[in-house]
């Protein structure tokens, strides 16, 4: 009966690290495939993703549950699925006709200020999450709507007619200057070194910077950013919170 | 561009050429175990009881040598049943009785038939 007992207690043992290993292999496995994928958002995922982002979920959490299935099980169709991803991935760029085909095309609803009902039959859009998708990007009335186009990923991106643009600074003739893109140098408290380099500038010119912004140490910076033209941008940490009631 | 393309075929070429070796090795695994099943039963059948247990072991033996891939690979309640089959099969022997043995040497040569059927690549098993 004492052996029996041991026997259990080892076997429940070793369940244990199997799952507990198991699950960081798999989770190492989905944070690859899923880096594999790009850097979509899920929203934004083509048809082929998102079956890809459903199936892979499923395929780990067997064998992550159940560890008399061998490990395979669930690695095997993993890697599979997402080697045939990649290699549609590559193939989508390479043909219009293929990209067509496993892609689909985007659907042209609105066009030239007119609702194409087929087109918005074919497609299963209702009025209703037409109307949703408009008002979401800021369009309250359907005449300012030239052309509304229902992208494969399922976004829907409007052109207002010209007249509803707003004007930009080019139409006013205002001269603007930009600033370019900010760097981050110091993030957290953290120096980004690498930035500091590409932008030409010196600790010095670090530190003189800071305490402009009455700031001496690093470590009190939450974020400092200097864009192409120069421009610093710097946010002070804030002081601890103290808690409790007064 | 074309590097990830051909880094997604060698994947797929790689599971694939697993996919089959495994089964080729588990087809040549299972069938020197029935070999040594099948000769421990003529045997048997013969009264010569050591030599039926020894040829038994010997397959046991086979089987245990593999016990690594074998439980990587394999379904584990299938591996454990054959484990379990076994060390029927040696308890008949120790007990000398023919008809019992024969049973269960039998059902362990079919478990083992299934197991190797399990991972050919055939429409059977795709479908």
């Amino acid at each position: 009966m004492e052996k029996l007992s041991s026997s259990c207690q080892k076997e429940e043992g070793i369940t244990l690290f199997t799952g507990f290993a198991r699950t960081i292999i798999l989770y190492a496995i989905i944070i690859v495939g899923i880096r594999l994928m790009g850097k979509r958002q899920v929203g934004e995922l083509e048809p082929s993703e998102l079956v890809l982002s459903l199936l892979i979920a499923d395929l780990a959490s067997v064998p992550m549950q159940d560890v008399e299935l061998p490990l395979h099980t669930g690695v095997v169709p993993m890697l599979t699925l997402l080697a045939i991803t990649m290699a549609m991935s590559v193939l989508t760029v390479k043909s219009i006709r293929f990209r067509t085909l496993l892609c689909g095309q985007p659907s042209i609803v609105i066009k030239k200020g007119a609702i194409d009902q087929r087109e918005m039959s074919k497609t299963r859009l209702t009025i209703d999450e037409l109307l949703e998708e408009l008002r979401g990007q800021g369009y309250t009335d359907l005449s300012t709507v030239e052309y509304a186009i229902l992208e494969t990923n399922g976004m829907l991106s409007v052109l207002p007619y010209q007249n509803q643009k707003p004007p930009s600074a080019l139409d006013l003739g205002v001269a603007v200057s930009g600033g370019g893109l900010p760097a981050i140098l110091i993030s957290d408290g953290n120096l980004i070194q690498k930035n500091l380099a590409l932008g030409g500038h010196s600790l010095d010119w670090l530190n003189e910077k800071m305490r402009e912004f009455g700031v001496s140490n690093m470590r009190d910076i939450f974020l400092l950013t200097v864009d192409e033209a120069g421009a610093v941008y710097c946010i002070a940490k804030e002081l601890p919170h103290r808690g409790g009631a007064a | 561009m074309m590097g990830r393309l051909w880094v997604a075929l060698l994947v797929l070429a790689g599971i694939l050429t697993a996919a089959l070796s495994t089964s080729q090795w588990l087809d040549g695994l299972t069938e020197d175990i029935i070999v040594q099943l099948e000769q421990a039963e003529e045997l048997a059948l013969a009264e010569d009881w050591s030599g039926a247990t020894t040829a038994t072991q010997d397959a046991l033996q086979l089987w245990t040598d593999s016990q690594f891939p074998l439980h990587a690979l394999m379904r584990h309640a299938e591996t454990d049943d054959i484990q379990i089959s076994f060390h029927q099969v040696l308890e008949y022997l120790e007990q000398e009785d023919i008809d019992l043995y024969a049973a269960m040497n039998g059902q362990l040569v079919t478990q083992l038939e299934l197991l190797a059927e399990m991972e050919r690549p055939s429409l059977e098993n795709v479908l």
